[in-house]
């Protein structure tokens, strides 16, 4: 994971740095290797010395070991101070980098004096300090610490050749006097230092190249997290937009229902007589009264099952339900419609059909609904046939009809709220335009998928395909 | 029981609902009392128990039509307690509701049904509020 830059000293695109908490981070892994180191220098030098049988002055070098193993010490103290800092400081987060680096030269320094100078094929161990300079520290830095090596090579070579301090020869590796060759001398010391300015040149490239992939990233990780946050937003106030919606909508059909009822059951009694008798002619536009009435208490009806199956929390309601349940349930109140209406019914159910997960009174309401509407739109001497069947680890719904069709055109808008095909509204059928908005709800609260096929005079299937109940109380996901 | 001797009780707070309600009743020979809250249908109950009580349940209060019919059951006076109701409601059939409490108190725990004989919808269909009338009262005990 990219992490942001913590401290608020962020280095320019050329000059990308760690940042102080990365900093701080790696000084204290280099410290626990500076351990290793001391404790790996203590074992070379027995390991020369007795086993390899190299000649070397012990005492400067074992001390040298312990000289770093305690300025060990010193340094993982300050780094674990600086780590508890806040808030963290790059500036003296890298002073405390250059300062290690540094000590670090010239304890190798001092090692390799005691140990035949720029005899020792060890003087390249001078790389590794550049490439972890190059990684902890800026461009400019890591260029500073190897002139540093450099001149300390550049000091070796010439305390050896110009026997400026005693020197500790190798015997055993290198043969006498090579130390005073200054070609040799001075030419080991230019390999050195060219290796170790390439060295910083590529290190550096390519930790800069890596740094800037790095922001990149982090840039491109920031963005999406914003986008992530605003479509969360978005989303989240679409729900609330929705559920305002919804809650309004039943409160309006909650409101309209009770003084709806009440008119309608006043006009009643006039027609009935009971307030006396009444003109044929009032009697005709009573009776037309009370048919919009009905249909203004059907639309409050359908109204409130709309909000009802948008908001609802199905999860307390959620149980396993056998659609060929819920399809006897429903298919008496469906025949005798269908009766009055002379259309033929038949509901076929396979045997054995899994459970689905769902809330049986929404899904009586949905086999309704989509039951009704078949009837309702098949003229007189049609058939409607209601099955289910099980497909693919679910179960799929199919109410198909004879009946008028869906042009074309209308077919995508058949869910929206109030909206009716002109075929429907034609022949004096009665309709809230809701019914295919409360099926679709209902699908969606059950992650159940809906499809329909039409075709204009001959007919129309829907199909409704429900994803198999695994668990009991599982509430499925959202479907299309 | 003959309608002229029964004397029905209507207990609903809105008055043109109430006004239909009892047309209806009168036309077919019953008697009719009506009272627009729970607290007047308590009045008008010790004054003289009804044959029936007709009561709508979705009163201001919220509540108050279920309390009615949990004190009416729990009532000393038996003639009182075996009052058959009839509740009126303008909930369609098809909703999920349950004429029940959702939460318990002192006097019922919730997913007790409503002990009353019938549900009758809103608009009521005439036919069908006489035709229920008649028979709760032919299933009452003689009093």
């Amino acid at each position: 994971m990219v992490r942001a830059p913590e401290s608020a000293e962020v280095a320019t695109r050329s000059e990308a740095v760690l940042s102080a908490r990365e900093l701080v981070e790696s000084l204290a892994w280099i410290a626990r290797l500076r351990w290793l180191a001391a404790g790996g220098v203590a074992a070379a030098i027995t390991v020369v010395r007795w086993y390899l049988g190299i000649a070397l002055p012990v005492a400067p070098l074992y001390g040298i070991a312990a000289g770093l193993a305690l300025y060990n010490c010193v340094l993982y103290g300050i780094t674990l101070r600086l780590r508890a800092e806040r808030p963290l400081s790059l500036a003296r987060a890298s002073v405390v980098a250059n300062t290690q680096i540094s000590l670090d030269l010239f304890f190798l320094a001092g090692l390799l004096y005691f140990s035949g100078g720029i005899e020792n094929p060890f003087i390249f161990y001078f790389v590794f300090h550049i490439v972890i300079a190059s990684i902890l520290l800026s461009r400019r830095a890591t260029f500073s610490q190897t002139a540093l090596a450099s001149v300390i090579v550049l000091a070796l070579a010439a305390v050896q050749n110009e026997a400026w301090l005693p020197h500790y020869h190798l015997a055993e590796v290198m043969p006498e006097g090579v130390h005073h060759n200054p070609a040799l001398a001075y030419g080991t010391w230019f390999v050195v230092a060219s290796t170790l300015f390439l060295t910083a040149y590529f290190a550096t490239s390519i930790t800069a190249r890596l740094r800037e992939r790095e922001a990149e990233i982090f840039a491109l990780s920031r963005s999406l997290e914003e986008r992530a946050a605003d479509l969360s937003r978005a989303n989240e106030k679409l729900r609330l937009i929705e559920r305002t919606k919804s809650e309004y909508m039943r409160r309006v059909a909650h409101e309209l229902r009770s003084p709806l009822a009440t008119v309608h059951q006043m006009v009643g009694v006039v027609l009935d007589g009971h307030k006396g008798e009444i003109p044929p002619a009032a009697v005709e536009s009573l009776t037309r009264a009370r048919v919009r009435l009905r249909l203004l208490m059907d639309v409050a009806r359908d109204l409130l099952a709309l909000s009802r199956a948008r908001e609802a929390d199905l999860s307390r309601q959620m149980q396993e339900v056998s659609l060929a349940d819920v399809v006897a349930a429903v298919a008496p109140d469906l025949e005798q419609r269908a009766q009055e209406a002379r259309v033929a019914l038949e509901a076929s159910v396979a045997d054995g059909l899994p459970p689905i997960a769902g809330d049986p009174e929404s899904l009586a309401q949905l086999v309704d609904n989509l039951g009704s509407n078949a009837i309702k739109y098949t003229p007189a001497g049609g058939a409607v046939r209601i099955s289910a069947r099980g497909d693919d680890g679910g179960v799929e719904l199919a109410v198909a009809d004879s009946g008028i069709g869906i042009a074309r055109e209308d077919l995508p808008h058949i869910f929206d709220e109030f909206y009716r095909a002109a075929n429907a509204r034609e022949g004096g059928r009665e309709g809230t335009g809701l019914g295919l908005s409360i099926v679709k709800a209902i699908c969606d609260s059950h992650g159940a998928k809906i499809a329909v096929q039409s075709e204009p005079g001959r007919g129309t299937t829907f199909r409704v395909r429900f994803p198999e109940a695994i668990h009991r109380g599982e509430t499925p996901a959202t479907g299309d | 029981m003959e309608p002229k001797d029964a004397r029905i009780l209507v207990v609903e707070d809105d008055v043109d609902a109430a006004d239909a309600v009892k047309t209806i009743l009168e036309s077919a020979g019953y008697q009719v009392t009506t009272a627009e809250s729970a607290e007047k249908a308590w009045d008008a109950v010790r004054a003289q128990a009804p044959a029936a009580i007709l009561l709508d349940v979705m009163m201001p209060s919220g509540t108050e039509g279920f309390h009615f019919v949990w004190d009416l059951r729990n009532a000393d006076d038996q003639k009182v307690r075996e009052v058959p109701i009839i509740i009126l409601s303008a909930i369609h059939e098809g909703t999920s509701l349950r004429f029940y409490p959702t939460e318990s108190d002192d006097t019922y725990a919730p997913g007790e049904y409503l002990p009353v004989q019938a549900f009758l919808d809103k608009p009521i269909e005439p036919s069908k509020l006489l035709s229920e009338v008649a028979r709760v009262l032919k299933t009452r005990p003689p009093q």
